[in-house]
C-alpha cells in the first residue's frame, strides 16, 4: 500500500528541536500506520518526550514538519488537535477538581456536546473501573487510578490517534496491565496509538517500535524485527556470585555484552563466539563457581540492552 | 461556532469558580480579609486629630495664668493630661509619650499682662509626629490669637475705646463635600479602590502561572480553546468577586462610617467594571511573565500594593509627590479610580464630570489585557 494520510497516521521528516545548547531531537524520519501500536523506546534523555510534544502540537518544532493525518504540525496545527489525544508524563488534571468534573472540564473546551459527555464519561470510567471514584477529587487518586483518569480524558473526545508519554510509569503491576488491556481495545476500534514507554515487556505488545537514543531514531521495525538486529546467541549464566562472573565473562574474546540480568549473568556470544560449554569452562578456569549456563531466547529486554551499548561505543 | 466559544469560556470559569469554592484561604483572603483591611485601615489611618495629650507648666500661678490655661482644658484638641512642676518635667513626659504639647506660663505673665505689657508664653510641640505637631502648632496658634484679641478688647473697653468702629476682617472658610472633615469619608473610597486593586491582582497572577505548573495548560493547547477566551473566562469569576467586594466595603462605608454617596451609583458601577478589568489585566500580564508561582506573588506585591498605596492619591495628594513619581502614578489604574470614587462618593459627580477618568480606565483595560493576552501567547509559544 502507498504511504499516503488514508493509511499513514504519523509521517515526520526532519523533525527537529532544540533546548539551548542541547539538541534534543535531531532530524527524525518517523512513519505510524494507522491502526498501529507503536512503541517508542530509548533511555531517558534520548528526546521520546519531546517528540511526542512536537507531535502533539504542545510544541513548534524547530527545523522539519510531521504531517498527522495529512495536516501539518506546523503550519495547520489546529486542524491536527481535534483528531489527537496527548497524554503528558505527568498528572496534568486539576488536582482539586472530582475525576467526573476534570472528565467534564476537558471535554468541553474539547466541545464534546453535553449528551455525548455523560455517556462518553460514564462509560470511560466504567471500563477504567474508575466509576465509583468519580466524585474524588483527583488529587486523592492513587498513582495507577490518576494515570486511567489522564487516558480517559484524553479519549473523551474519541481522537483516532493517542499519544501516550510513558503512561504506566510509576503504575503497580496489576493497573499496568489493566492499561494495556485499554490500549489493546484501543486498537481493536481502529485507533492509533504511539506510546513511550521504558518498560521492555509493554515493547513486546506493539505492533512496531522506534529505538532512539540521543534524539535520533536508531531502529524501527516489529519487535521481532528489532529483536533479530543483534546478531549472534544470548546466554544465560548462574553463579553464586553472578558479579564477580560477569567481570570475567565481559572481557572474554568473542562476546559482545555482558550484563546482570536479576541473579543471572547474560551474555552475548558473536556469531561463531563460544558456546555454553566454553563459557562455564571459562568461568571456572578463573576459579569462580557456575552452576549452569544455557542459550535463551533475545528478548526486548536483551535487544534493548544490547542496542544501547552498541549505540553508545557508536557515539 | 459562537456557541462552542460561550461553552469553552463557560467551562473555565466554572472551573475557577470551584477552584476559588474549594480553597478557604482564598475565600478567606477574597471575601474576609478586604472587609478587615477596611475596617483596620479606616480605624488606624485616621487623619483626624483630637485629643492630643497635653502637659501644663504653670510657673506664674495667678489668676490671669490660670485663665489662659483653661481655654486649653476646655478645647476639644487638646487633651490636659497634668500640670508639671518645672521645665525637665517637659522633656520628660515627651520621651514617655505622656504628652506631645507642653504649654508654659512663665512667671510674671500675670503681672505683665496687668502693666498692659506683652506676656509671653511658651507651647513646646513634640515634632516626632509631623502630622499632629503641625496641626498642635495651627491650633496653639490660632487659641492664642484669639485669647490676645480678648485681652486687647478687655483693654479697649477699660480704655472706653469702642473697638467696633475699627475696621476688621472676617474670614469665613467653608469646607465643601466634607464639611466635618471626618478621615473615613476620604478614606473609604479611596481604601475601596486600593482594596479592590490588591485582591485582583493577587489572586490573577497566580492564576495562568498554576495552569502552566499543573501541566494543564498544555492540555488547553492541544484543544480548540482560544487565547482570548482563556482571558475572558479568567477575568469573569474574579470581576464577580470584585463587584462583590466592592458592595461589601461600601455597605460598610455607608452604614457603619456614615460615608455619604451623593452621585450616581451606575456610574460608579461602570468605572468600577473598568477598574476591576484593569487591575485584572494587570494580574494576567504579571502571570503571563512570572517563572513561578512565588514571583508572581511577589511581583504582584509590588504592583499592586504600593502604587495602590502610594501612587493612587489614596493617602497622599499626588500634587505633593516629587514629579517622577507622578509621572509614574499615571501607569496605574488606581489613580483614575480614586478620582471617580471620590468624585461620585462625596462630590456626586457623574459622568459629565469625570469623563476622562472612565475612557482612561476603559481604554487601559483594554490595553493591558491585548497586552497579557500577547504576552502569555508568546510564553506558551510551542
Amino acid at each position: 500500500m502507498p504511504a499516503t494520510s488514508d493509511t499513514i497516521a504519523i509521517n515526520a521528516t526532519g523533525l527537529a528541536r532544540d533546548f539551548g545548547d542541547v539538541r534534543a531531537v535531531d532530524a527524525v524520519d518517523l512513519a505510524v500506520e494507522r491502526g498501529a501500536v507503536f512503541g517508542l523506546l530509548g533511555p531517558d534523555g534520548a528526546g521520546k518526550s519531546t517528540l511526542i510534544r512536537m507531535l502533539a502540537t504542545v510544541l513548534s518544532p524547530g527545523a522539519g514538519d510531521a504531517l498527522v493525518f495529512g495536516e501539518s504540525v506546523v503550519h495547520t496545527h489546529r486542524r491536527v488537535t481535534p483528531r489527537i489525544g496527548y497524554m503528558s508524563q505527568r498528572f496534568s488534571m486539576y488536582p482539586d477538581l472530582t475525576v467526573a468534573e476534570n472528565l467534564e472540564f476537558f471535554a468541553r473546551i474539547r466541545g464534546v456536546p453535553k449528551t455525548l459527555r455523560r455517556t462518553r464519561s460514564a462509560s470511560l470510567l466504567a471500563s477504567m473501573g474508575l466509576a465509583e471514584f468519580a466524585g474524588r477529587q483527583a488529587q486523592y487518586l492513587s498513582g495507577g487510578m490518576k494515570q486511567k483518569l489522564m487516558l480517559a480524558s484524553t479519549l473523551m473526545h474519541e481522537p483516532d490517534l493517542l499519544l501516550l508519554d510513558e503512561p504506566t510509569t510509576g503504575v503497580d503491576p496489576v493497573s499496568r496491565r489493566e492499561f494495556w488491556r485499554i490500549i489493546t481495545d484501543l486498537k481493536a476500534a481502529e485507533k492509533t496509538v504511539l506510546v513511550a514507554t521504558p518498560y521492555m515487556d509493554e515493547a513486546e505488545r506493539c505492533t512496531a517500535i522506534a529505538f532512539m537514543a540521543e534524539g535520533r531514531i536508531l531502529h524501527t521495525g516489529t519487535p521481532a524485527e528489532v529483536k533479530a538486529l543483534v546478531p549472534g546467541t544470548l546466554f544465560e549464566l548462574t553463579a553464586p556470585d553472578p558479579r564477580v562472573a560477569l567481570a570475567v565473562l565481559a572481557d572474554m574474546p568473542g562476546v559482545t555484552s555482558a550484563h546482570l540480568y536479576g541473579d543471572v549473568v547474560r551474555v552475548l556470544a558473536a556469531p561463531g563466539g563460544p558456546d555454553a560449554k566454553q563459557l562455564l569452562g571459562h568461568v571456572r578456569a578463573s576459579g569462580i563457581e557456575a552452576t549452569d549456563a544455557h542459550a535463551a531466547h533475545i528478548d526486548m529486554e536483551a535487544a534493548f540492552a544490547f542496542l544501547a551499548e552498541q549505540d553508545g561505543e557508536v557515539s | 461556532m459562537i456557541a462552542a466559544m460561550f461553552s469553552r469560556i463557560g467551562a473555565i470559569a466554572r472551573k475557577e469558580f470551584i477552584h476559588i469554592g474549594r480553597d478557604p484561604r482564598m475565600l478567606i483572603a477574597v471575601l474576609v480579609v478586604p472587609v478587615m483591611q477596611l475596617l483596620l485601615f479606616s480605624y488606624a489611618i485616621s487623619f483626624d486629630v483630637k485629643n492630643v495629650p497635653t502637659v501644663i507648666l504653670d510657673q506664674d500661678k495667678t489668676t490671669a495664668s490660670r485663665a489662659y490655661l483653661q481655654t486649653y482644658r476646655s478645647a476639644d484638641f487638646f487633651a490636659v493630661k497634668g500640670s508639671i512642676d518645672d521645665l525637665a518635667g517637659v522633656e520628660e513626659s515627651f520621651q514617655r509619650g505622656q504628652a506631645q504639647i507642653a504649654v508654659v506660663v512663665p512667671s510674671g505673665f500675670g503681672r505683665s499682662l496687668a502693666r498692659g505689657e506683652k506676656a509671653q508664653v511658651a507651647v513646646l510641640v513634640d515634632g516626632t509626629e509631623p502630622n499632629a505637631a503641625q496641626l498642635g502648632q495651627s491650633y496653639a496658634l490660632a487659641l492664642n490669637q484669639v485669647y490676645g484679641n480678648k485681652i486687647l478688647a478687655e483693654w479697649a473697653d477699660r480704655q472706653g475705646i469702642d473697638v467696633t468702629q475699627a475696621g476688621r476682617l472676617e474670614p469665613r472658610v467653608r469646607t465643601w463635600y466634607n464639611p466635618e472633615r471626618k478621615s473615613a469619608d476620604f478614606l473609604i473610597p479611596g481604601l475601596m479602590v486600593v482594596i479592590i486593586m490588591i485582591v485582583t491582582v493577587q489572586q490573577t497572577a497566580v492564576t495562568l502561572v498554576r495552569e502552566r505548573d499543573l501541566g494543564t495548560q498544555e492540555q488547553m493547547m492541544v484543544s480548540p480553546l482560544r487565547l482570548p477566551e482563556l482571558m475572558v473566562a479568567k477575568l469573569l469569576p474574579w470581576t464577580v468577586l470584585a463587584f462583590l467586594d466592592m458592595v461589601v466595603i461600601a455597605i460598610v462605608g455607608l452604614g457603619f462610617f456614615g460615608i455619604p454617596l451623593r452621585g450616581n451609583v451606575l456610574f460608579l458601577a461602570v468605572g468600577a467594571m473598568f477598574f476591576v478589568f484593569a487591575a485584572l489585566g494587570l494580574g494576567l500580564i504579571i502571570s503571563a511573565l512570572a517563572p513561578s508561582l512565588e514571583s508572581a506573588n511577589m511581583i504582584a506585591l509590588l504592583v499592586a500594593f504600593l502604587p495602590a498605596f502610594i501612587l493612587s492619591g489614596f493617602a497622599f495628594p499626588l500634587e505633593s509627590i516629587p514629579p517622577v513619581l507622578q509621572g509614574i502614578s499615571y501607569l496605574f489604574p488606581a489613580r483614575y479610580m480614586i478620582i471617580i470614587s471620590r468624585g461620585v462618593f462625596l462630590k456626586g459627580a457623574g459622568f459629565p464630570e469625570l469623563w476622562p477618568q472612565l475612557a482612561l480606565l476603559a481604554g487601559y483595560s483594554a490595553l493591558v489585557i491585548i497586552i497579557a493576552s500577547v504576552m502569555y501567547g508568546r510564553r506558551a509559544a510551542r
